[in-house]
């Protein structure tokens, strides 16, 4: 047996790809669709971003600058945070996102259930209610009757299955032809909401009950509209277009629908009677062209709801009802919301110590009421133009003269929804005015700081001109300096805080930081308040490109030092992610400061168990350990790596990090001078330590072997064989501390495997331990792992003859960058022990090779692992009559066990063809 | 064996110059043989006395002589035989002809406590004297023709007036409870000579339910109920008119204790304001409106 001698710089150059200069990135759009995404739409690169994954490569520079500020100012425009105030959409026609607004704001899972009702939920039971019938029909002509009686006891859950059960009797009886007992059940219903004393249950009620006059209202349209389209007979007569008008009506339809109108009119109580002809609204299209007109008429009628929740309900309800009369008309919600001030004003001003009208009741109903206010409000500035929206404002006496505002007296909670559904231009073109109106309206139905806070909000929403925004920033900042408590305080600030930043009023800056300290350092903070200041600072910290800035700032650290829990942990975390996002942090106070904040996340999170929290922390404190950066400071930068060795020691991936950092400084030492040799070796040393406590085995293998490569590009021969030492230790532990076998990344062992034969190219032998010592270790190592499959070992043995083969030339194909180490081929050369040493351990793992080979069971791996052994063998050893025989062998086993056509099969064959010097071996046709 | 009529109209709504159409329905499991089919129209005014304001013998003599306001009959059909299963006689009559005066009244249907305005058509086989006569009746109603209607509604007479406890002769107390409107009927019979007078409640619509806003402007909008409304009449033997009453009942322990007390005594709790009404018919919607002012 015989080593091919080999050239490795002749072969390098023979097989080196030409290399040909080009002009175009080849993930380049191309020129002429370029020019065009420049000129014509941005829109289309946004598009084409969101379509597709977004190539960093693709396009030019300017074009992702376009295409980036585009994205912002799709996702920027209102994303002020109004969590409990989220807003919810206006429906086109029918939908009902009023209802699930309620149902969430108030759920029905609480179990209180004490509420007096009338008795038509009370006496529930379907087949009991049925004979009650001629009871009801009493009971439609008597309402004091059940007015006063007592008060019953029933849970939610049976109140609501009850209004569910007569939804079913409605539409059962509606279908039976029974409309008159329909009629007086849905009166019924419509009852229920004159019973305001359910509080908290009644937006539910409210829901059910509409939904069942949404039923009735959709079966009398339905009804009418198919008597004006048929005959009685059942034949088409006439096909109503959708925007039909009242002459296009029989008189029978309309004599129908008109009586509908009278029975309803009969009703006694004012409320059922408005519920009810709410319901059937739209059908007064079938009797006039101007339906709209009854809209004004019911506001009117609703005055006389005396209740306030009642009340605002019946104009919820009214909003929702119009919505489906075809012509949009808002006349009628100004007045709602004009009679809804006058009413709120009512209750804000009722002496406190009379009827209990403590201001904890009247802000339970304000509550209450809130949500209709709002839909309604929404309804109203629904796509206005500016001339709309002044029109409106005049019409609710928000201006005079020409003067939009002043010192006009509102309710403030009204106040509040009015901001809220203006648009941007108005709001902004007149911030002072606002400002002016929220000053004057402080009432206990909202509070004023929330509207100074949705002001803030609302104005950050436009960009635009700065004297305005000094002018309303410096008033802001002159109200809440009164505010002494901290929650208020923070809570306007929050909304502030981004239009001080934007416009860099560093003075205010100062000032809303130095009031929160002053306040959390004098009463402490809670959880609510904790919130505020975690958006206030998670703004601050956004906003800033260098965490030294922010350091920088006055109170900022002592702000952070009032905040606890896992706002503290949020903070830190942003602050770590301000800190490495900018390079390499170099300013050792910036390094102590984030290490102190790390600490303080590491202390408070548990990192023992991977949660979500605790393994962002991590890799972000990895993150700062990797981008710190002393410069030529290094053994500062040894110290600092050894001071997170100690603080961080549960972070497992982070010693990985200080074994790379350390291992990184090392070398920086060594390209520096010599004189960084000590240092040098403390770093190795570091290293040495530190591997050990890493968890996982294959890691520590890893960095074994990467330490061991500097060590020796160092010059520290002992210590590289050292480390080596520990890395095939490493290898033979594998088996008894990692206990299930599947876990173990094999693939991953082999290549490290072959990695560390590729190092011990370079490893001058011990001529001690004989030169093949570590090969030799290896070899038995991989024989005996259990884990280790036949294809793994078959990979391994071939690195091993291949490293054999390597060691056996006269010039190696590489060594350590270090010319005091002198590799193997000049240590023995023409030293012939030393080549026997080699080709007779070769011999033997070629033994091995072929038997693993033999051992393999599955046919397909089997010829990839002859192929793969041909080709080691056939460039690592003469083909002669010892060598060419197994060559022979394994290509047919491959042929045996792989198609003709396999690639990797011919051009191995090829490979060997070329490597024969003289006859070549008979072989297939490669057609 | 069966007879029905049928109105061309559901509602049964007719005005004095359209005509009065239909069918008669014979259904019949034999053939008929009949001595002719006959359509009569009868309308009067029937009259009665109930306890109430009338004395105890004019009560006891009951039912006062009905006045007849139309009565007409039309042969649909000379004597002949009607064959057996389902057979359809259409017919058409017009109430009022030119020249007839009989409906020049302008009584329109009405259902009343003492008085009812009552149309009726009947359908008569007339039959040999063996046989029993087929007949069927069936009301229907009559609306003033849109022809006699005014041009223009009557303008509103406006009526202004103030609740206070100077006109209730009593303080007016805090706190609404309820404010409602009354229509009330006013029906008077001539009996002998003697004028009997009788007022009943038709509704109540409640417009305002609880201690509402002082200075709203509240509308009440009443629907006229049908039947139990007629335009008013003043006619010689008997009388239909209307009062509106205002009342307006206020939070008291009080009106606890007297539930079931008449609606019209003067109470405590109650103030009531009680208007004439006059009623017209206009066009096919006749609202109420009013307006409302708490102060």
């Amino acid at each position: 047996m015989e080593f091919r001698p080999r050239n490795y710089r002749a072969e390098q150059e023979s097989h080196e790809l030409s290399r040909v200069a080009t002009d175009s990135h080849p993930l380049c759009y191309p020129s002429l669709s370029h020019t065009e995404v420049q000129s014509t739409s941005q829109v289309h690169v946004v598009d084409d971003r969101n379509n597709d994954f977004f190539d960093p490569l693709r396009g030019t520079a300017s074009n992702a600058e376009v295409s980036g500020k585009n994205l912002q100012d799709v996702d920027d425009i209102p994303v002020p945070e109004l969590s409990s105030e989220a807003g919810n959409q206006l429906p086109n026609k029918e939908s009902t996102p009023f209802r699930r607004l309620l149902m969430q704001r108030f759920p029905v899972s609480k179990m209180i259930s004490i509420s007096s009702m009338s008795e038509i939920i009370v006496k529930g039971g379907k087949k009991f209610e049925k004979s009650l019938t001629s009871k009801h029909l009493e009971e439609l002509d008597d309402p004091q009757k059940f007015a006063d009686e007592d008060k019953k006891v029933i849970t939610r859950q049976e109140y609501v299955s009850r209004i569910h059960d007569l939804k079913d009797e409605i539409r059962h009886a509606w279908i039976a032809g029974d409309r008159v007992t329909s009629l007086k059940l849905s009166i019924k219903v419509a009852r229920l909401l004159t019973d305001t004393s359910v509080l908290h249950f009644y937006p539910t009620l409210f829901v059910l009950a509409t939904d069942i006059m949404d039923m009735l209202g959709n079966m009398v349209w339905e009804r009418i509209k198919r008597k004006a389209e048929y005959s009685e007979d059942g034949n088409l007569l006439y096909f109503l277009p959708e925007n039909f008008e009242a002459s296009d009506i029989c008189s029978d339809a309309k004599e129908t629908c008109n009586n509908w109108f009278c029975k309803i009119g009969a009703v006694q109580e004012l409320l059922p009677r408005i519920y009810l002809e709410l319901a059937i609204l739209p059908c007064w299209r079938f009797l006039l062209d101007q339906p709209v007109d009854s809209l004004q008429r019911l506001v009117r009628m609703t005055r006389g709801l005396a209740d306030p929740v009642a009340f605002v309900y019946c104009h919820l309800y009214m909003a929702h009802c119009a919505q489906k009369l075809p012509s949009r008309d808002i006349g009628y919600l100004v007045t709602c919301v004009n009679d809804i001030r006058v009413l709120l004003t009512r209750i804000v001003s009722t002496d406190e110590s009379a009827h209990g009208n403590t201001t904890e009741n009247k802000r339970l109903l304000v509550s209450l009421m809130e949500p209709a206010i709002e839909y309604i409000m929404k309804c109203i500035f629904k796509d206005l133009s500016q001339r709309q929206v002044m029109n409106v404002l005049a019409e609710l006496g928000l201006r005079r003269d020409k003067q939009l505002f002043g010192r006009f007296s509102c309710v403030s909670i009204l106040v509040h929804h009015l901001l809220k559904e203006l648009p941007t231009e108005v709001v902004c073109s007149n911030a002072v005015e606002i400002f002016h109106l929220i000053e004057c309206n402080n009432d206990c139905s909202f509070n004023q700081h929330m509207n100074y806070r949705l002001l803030g909000f609302r104005l950050y929403e436009s960009r635009f001109q700065v004297d305005v925004v000094n002018v309303v920033v410096d008033k802001a900042i002159q109200v809440i300096s009164q505010y002494d408590s901290l929650d208020e305080y923070l809570k306007v600030v929050d909304a502030y805080m981004e239009l001080v930043l934007q416009h860099l009023m560093d003075k205010h800056l100062n000032t809303i930081l130095e009031g929160i300290s002053e306040r959390a350092w004098n009463k402490g903070i809670n959880e609510d308040e904790l919130a505020s200041l975690q958006s206030i600072l998670l703004k601050l910290l956004s906003f800033f490109k260098c965490l030294e800035d922010v350091f920088a700032l006055d109170h900022f650290r002592k702000i952070l030092d009032v905040m606890y829990g896992n706002s503290r942990i949020d903070v830190n975390m942003n602050i770590l992610d301000l800190a490495t996002r900018n390079g390499p942090i170099c300013n050792p106070t910036t390094i102590q400061l984030v290490f102190e904040i790390s600490q303080a996340l590491y202390d408070t999170l548990d990192f023992m168990n991977v949660t979500d929290g605790a393994s962002q922390a991590a890799s972000l404190i990895t993150r700062f350990v990797i981008m710190v950066d002393y410069g030529a400071e290094m053994e500062c930068h040894l110290a600092f790596l050894v001071d997170c060795r100690g603080a961080f020691s549960s972070i497992n991936n982070l010693k990985e990090t200080l074994v790379h950092s350390s291992n990184c400084l090392a070398f920086k030492a060594l390209k520096d001078t010599k004189r960084h040799m000590s240092f040098f070796k403390s770093c190795i040393t570091f290293s040495e330590v530190t591997i050990p406590s890493i968890f996982a085995l294959s890691r520590q293998l890893n960095l074994y072997i990467e330490t061991a490569e500097v060590a020796l590009v160092g010059g520290l021969v002992s210590h590289s064989d050292g480390l080596i030492d520990s890395s095939v230790s490493c290898l033979q532990s594998l088996d008894k501390t990692d206990g299930s076998r599947t876990q173990i990344d094999v693939d991953g062992i082999v290549s490290s495997i072959r990695k560390l034969c590729g190092l011990l190219v370079m490893v001058p032998g011990n001529p001690d331990l004989g030169v093949t010592y570590i090969p030799n270790t290896l070899l038995s190592l991989i024989n005996s792992q259990p884990w280790m499959t036949p294809r793994k070992r078959s990979q391994s043995f071939c690195s091993i003859i291949l490293l054999l083969a390597t060691l056996s030339q006269d010039k190696l194909p590489y060594h350590a960058d270090n010319v005091e180490i002198l590799d193997n081929a000049i240590i023995y050369f023409g030293d012939a022990s030393y080549g026997n040493d080699l080709v007779s351990l070769s011999k033997f793992v070629l033994q091995n090779l072929l038997s693993a080979i033999q051992q393999e069971t599955s046919q397909a791996a089997r010829g990839v692992m002859a192929l793969e052994a041909c080709n080691c063998i056939a460039s690592s050893f003469v083909l002669n009559h010892e060598i060419l025989p197994i060559c022979l062998t394994l290509i047919e086993t491959a042929k045996s066990c792989l198609a003709a056509r396999d690639k990797y099969l011919q051009s191995t064959i090829n490979f060997f063809d070329r490597q024969l010097p003289t006859s070549p071996v008979a072989l297939p046709s490669c057609s | 064996m069966s007879v029905e009529l049928k109105l061309s109209r559901n509602s049964r709504v007719y005005r004095p110059s359209e005509p009065l159409e239909g069918k008669i329905i014979i259904k019949s499991q034999s053939s008929i043989s009949h001595h002719g089919v006959r359509i009569t129209v009868n309308g009067s005014v029937n009259l009665q006395v109930h306890g109430g304001s009338a004395g105890i013998i004019e009560s006891f003599y009951g039912v006062v002589k009905p006045i007849p306001i139309v009565k007409k009959t039309v042969d649909v059909k000379s004597s002949g035989k009607i064959g057996s299963g389902t057979t359809e006689i259409p017919f058409s009559l017009i109430l009022r002809q030119q020249g007839d005066e009989s409906l020049e009244r302008r009584y329109e249907t009405f259902h009343g406590a003492d008085i009812s305005i009552q149309y009726l058509v009947t359908v008569d086989i007339i039959r040999g004297y063996m046989h029993k006569s087929l007949s069927a009746t069936m009301e229907f109603i009559v609306e003033t023709d849109r022809a006699d209607l005014p041009e223009r509604p009557i303008s509103p007479e406006m009526v202004i007036f103030y609740i206070t406890q100077d006109t209730q002769r009593h303080p007016l107390l805090p706190e609404l409870k309820s404010g409602g409107f009354r229509l009330l009927r006013v029906e008077s019979v001539l009996l002998e000579e003697k004028i009997v007078t009788e007022t009943s409640l038709i509704q109540t619509t409640q417009i305002a339910d609880g201690d509402v806003c002082r200075n709203f402007t509240l509308p009440i909008h009443v629907v006229l109920p049908r039947l139990l409304t007629c335009p008013t009449i003043l006619a010689g033997p008997f009388s239909i008119e209307f009062k509106v009453s205002i009342v307006i009942s206020f939070q008291s322990e009080l009106s606890k204790l007297h539930l079931k007390t008449d609606p019209r005594t003067p109470r405590l709790w109650l103030a009531m304001e009680t208007l004439p009404l006059e009623l017209v018919r206009t066009s096919i919607f006749a609202f109420l409106q009013f307006v409302c002012v708490f102060d």
